[in-house]
């Protein structure tokens, strides 16, 4: 099991990619005119058996109920199976794209329009119909919030201009300057981006924060639900996707990621279905019989950021080069390995396909199993910019998670041995770590940041991008910018691809934030649970409905 | 007596009054923004400043510091204790879904401090520096230095891995399921109740040594009564009362310890919704709890200082 988990979204997309894309894409981006020749629609696998109560451990202690607001498992984990999507990420791979709510859609060929074709007879939990006023609600709500709501996936609807819903049926959005297909799909297939009930936003002034239970069309339904404990759900028998959804009911139990309840209660038996599994408790569960255990990779980065604008010595590329270098990876890696599962990366998702290729990267500078080469060039560089004997006092802001504080150490070590750079740990509260990353009240600060895609564009704007909410080191590289620029409104991928592997030279020669590791998922489930394989998923956000999963 | 208590009653109502004034005003001067439990990091990231006042007015935050505490002292009144700023629900439900499973710990816990505590230190004190004394004098000192929270992690762990056990994930409370309650609460209860029972072994232990010397206990030998009657009906009546008074601070440990176990047994009980609370900066829940745990060890204390005269009936509160 663990060596096809080992297949990783390059491997996976050359082998199924490369065999089907063609008909895929011709079959699933629909171009004007085209009616769905076949509709991908998610079917029951024919095996499947209908009833029975799926037990699931996940992080679901949800700030907040309102899934567009939120940013973390602990809605999407328990609120998902309650709504649909536009399109959707299929469950059998995590990546195509496929129908969900909109039966087709129509891309122009300017890429400046999206036509959606939602089906009929598609009711709300309160019995109400889906129409595209409801669709045109959630999405003039998400593309521009009202006051007070803050939603991180409006940036990648930045293009979008006017939503219109033409019919009760067909929802047009107008772009105001196309963006590259793979990048709009992933965006309305983003799991976060639910169709709720223009009723519901109305009633609740746009805020939906306080509000447990809003109808969705989801394939279960809200039973009950117990504040950080459990969250029951039951089969919705008038889902439009019949016979879908397999299972009777739905247990979600709050349990913490990499947690010891989380890993005891699936050791024990108490659940069925384990989410972020921490690395003790998933090894001991591979091994036990009757049990699986995946692995996949996570939309986060782990990293440390230098501030630019604080430090004189931090703002010279050539220091940041510098730290970049310094920096043993393989080691940084094996530190936490108890703790939480990572794999080696640059300034791009590692496994994506028109990033570096890990055989290649790890042949870099910076990425090598021998660092005294790196750490060489890392010596020269500090002496070119004018610190060959180093730096001394940084204040160095250490998020308090259980990976940041043993990596703090192994990196402050690290910066003291390879470079004679000094820093001080201060370990600080979430929110205040977040409080000090957007004041500039540090020297160097590390954490983990996300992305909806994994498509670079939503990266290089989030993460490096001038103004970019993350972009704590207050990091500006003008060519870099106009490249990036260029990259989100180049639809050609294979024009894109040569334009990405340039943008990843230019952040390794001037790094806006040092790469520490790329986290993975550790998933494990009792063989009584089928219909679920996330080897290939991108990330914990896409693919959380569990519609197609069933029991034996 | 009427007068100590109304005495009483001022000073608790003087020192609670205190407690909440400080919680409200520790937790409004800490560093860190609650809204970044509520909004996420990314949304975090992206709220303008229009937002953040928005938000903050509707949790109410945004009123001055002395009109949110006379809000807050009039949710007290109304019984609802306030709102989770996150979830809505209010602190009350909060309360009443998992104070009986801590209420429960915490009892328990006392009672097994008694039931360990006292046998032992009466024993240490009867035969003292013999064989069965040092053993209890040294297993005192262990249970004393040892973190309650760890040797809660190595009782889960060895359940888990020894016979594949682990408690009920959610509460389950004593009238709905007897034992699967039983079993979310034993744990906790004796991993605190031993703890506590090693400073009652002790101080049981110190009282009783400085009681047995007494005229009266030697006279009531010489009258050749049994050694259990000695000790049951004139030595321990005599050196129960630090005993008491020190029970009620040891409550004090209780609700204190209570916080780190339970999260060490991963019991959802107040403990362990105060550390989610203060880890997710929800003033309200945390303000309202700590002043809860205030309420009951004030009241535990005024209880144990009036049952000092039903003890010893020379006591007279005047």
């Amino acid at each position: 099991m663990t060596d096809r988990n080992n297949v990783n979204r390059r491997a996976f997309l050359k082998r199924v990619g490369t065999v089907g894309a063609g008909a895929m894409a011709a079959s699933r981006i629909h171009r004007p005119g085209e009616a769905s020749a076949q509709d991908a629609t998610v079917r029951p696998d024919p095996a499947a058996k209908r009833g029975g109560t799926l037990r699931y451990g996940v992080l679901s202690a949800a700030a907040h109920f309102d899934v567009h607001q939120s940013g973390t498992v602990a809605n999407i984990g328990p609120q998902s199976p309650m709504y649909d999507t536009l399109i959707r990420r299929s469950p059998r791979d995590g990546q195509t794209i496929i129908p969900d709510l909109a039966q087709r859609w129509e891309i122009a060929p300017d890429g400046k329009k999206y036509t959606f074709h939602l089906r009929k007879g598609v009711k709300f939990h309160d019995g109400a119909d889906l129409t595209a006023d409801d669709v045109k609600a959630t999405y003039d709500r998400i593309c521009r919030p009202p006051k007070g709501v803050v939603i991180p996936r409006t940036p990648l609807f930045a293009t979008v201009g006017d939503i219109v819903a033409v019919d009760p049926y067909t929802v047009e959005f107008r772009m105001t300057e196309a963006r590259p297909k793979a990048y709009m799909l992933g965006a309305f297939a983003s799991g976060w981006n639910i169709i709720v009930r223009k009723k519901t936003l109305d009633d609740n002034q746009g805020n939906l924060r306080q509000v447990m239970s809003y109808p969705g069309t989801g394939p279960f339904k809200h039973v009950s639900r117990q504040d950080k404990e459990v969250w029951i759900q039951e089969r919705n028998p008038n889902y439009w996707n019949k016979p879908l959804p397999n299972v009777d009911r739905l247990e979600i139990y709050h349990l913490p990621a990499f947690s010891p309840e989380l890993g005891s209660s699936f050791l024990s038996g108490k659940i069925d279905y384990a989410r972020l599994l921490d690395p003790v408790s998933w090894r001991r569960a591979k091994e036990m019989p009757g049990v699986t255990a995946g692995v996949f990779n996570q939309s986060v980065i782990q990293a440390f950021w230098t501030n630019m604008a604080k430090n004189k010595a931090l703002a010279d590329p050539r220091v940041r080069r510098a730290i970049h270098l310094a920096m043993d990876r393989p080691a940084l890696i094996d530190v936490v390995k108890d703790t939480a599962p990572m794999q080696i990366g640059g300034f791009v998702y590692p496994f994506h396909e028109m990033s570096t290729p890990r055989a290649e990267l790890e042949k870099k500078l910076g990425y090598q199993k021998d660092i005294k080469p790196a750490v060489q060039e890392a010596r020269r560089l500090m002496k070119e910019a004018g610190y060959p004997n180093g730096l001394k006092n940084l204040d160095f802001v250490v998020r308090d998670v259980a990976t940041f504080k043993l990596w703090a150490v192994a990196i402050q070590a690290m910066l003291k041995e390879h470079l004679n750079i000094e820093c001080n740990l201060r370990v600080v509260q979430v929110s205040v770590w977040f409080d000090e990353a957007a004041a500039g009240n540090f020297d160097l600060a590390i954490s983990a940041i996300v992305s909806s895609l994994m498509d670079p564009s939503d990266i290089f704007s989030a993460w490096y991008g001038k103004d970019g909410p993350q972009n704590y080191s207050r990091w500006t590289n003008a060519p870099f910018h106009d490249l990036a620029s260029q990259i989100e409104r180049e639809l050609d991928d294979n024009k894109r691809r040569p334009m990405v592997r340039k943008a990843e030279e230019m952040l390794e020669a001037d790094p806006p934030l040092i790469p520490i590791a790329y986290e993975q998922i550790y998933d494990a489930w009792y063989n009584k649970v089928h219909g679920q394989n996330p080897s290939t998923y991108f990330g914990i956000y896409d693919v959380v409905r569990w519609d197609q999963v069933w029991l034996t | 007596m009427r007068k100590y208590l109304a005495r009483r009653a001022i000073y608790a109502a003087v020192t609670l009054l205190g407690v909440s004034l400080s919680i409200f005003a520790i937790l409004r001067v800490l560093p860190g923004d609650p809204l970044v439990a509520i909004l996420g990091v990314e949304g975090h990231a992206q709220m303008k400043p229009a937002d953040r006042e928005r938000i903050m007015a509707d949790l109410g935050f945004s009123d001055p510091l002395p009109i949110q505490y006379v809000h807050w002292l009039g949710d007290i009144a109304a019984g609802q204790l306030g709102k989770s700023f996150f979830r809505g629900d209010t602190v009350g439900e909060l309360i009443r879904h998992r104070g009986p499973i801590s209420a429960e710990i915490g009892v328990l816990a006392l009672i097994v401090s008694w039931l360990v505590g006292l046998p032992v230190g009466i024993l240490s004190a009867f035969k003292p520096n013999s064989m069965p004394d040092g053993i209890a004098r040294a297993l005192s000192v262990t249970f004393i230095a040892i973190p309650g929270f760890w040797l809660g992690m190595l009782i889960v762990l060895a359940l888990l891995f020894w016979f594949g056990y682990k408690t009920p994930i959610v509460i389950v409370h004593f009238w709905d399921n007897p034992w699967q309650n039983l079993q979310i609460v034993v744990g906790p209860a004796v991993v605190l109740g031993l703890a506590q029972g090693a400073y009652i072994a002790r101080m049981s232990r110190s009282c009783m040594l400085e009681v047995i010397g007494e005229d009266f206990v030697r006279t009531a030998r010489a009258k050749g009564l049994r050694e259990w009657l000695v000790v049951m009906r004139h030595a321990l009546p005599n050196a129960l009362l630090p005993v008491i008074t020190i029970s009620g601070v040891l409550l004090g440990f209780v609700l204190g310890g209570s916080v780190a176990v339970e999260q060490a047994f991963g019991v959802p009980g107040l403990g362990r919704a105060l550390v989610t609370a203060v880890i997710e900066r929800d003033i309200i829940v945390v303000q309202n709890l700590v002043l809860l745990y205030a309420v009951i060890f004030v009241g535990v204390n005024v209880l144990v200082d009036l049952s000092y005269a039903w003890l010893d009936p020379r006591i007279r509160y005047s």
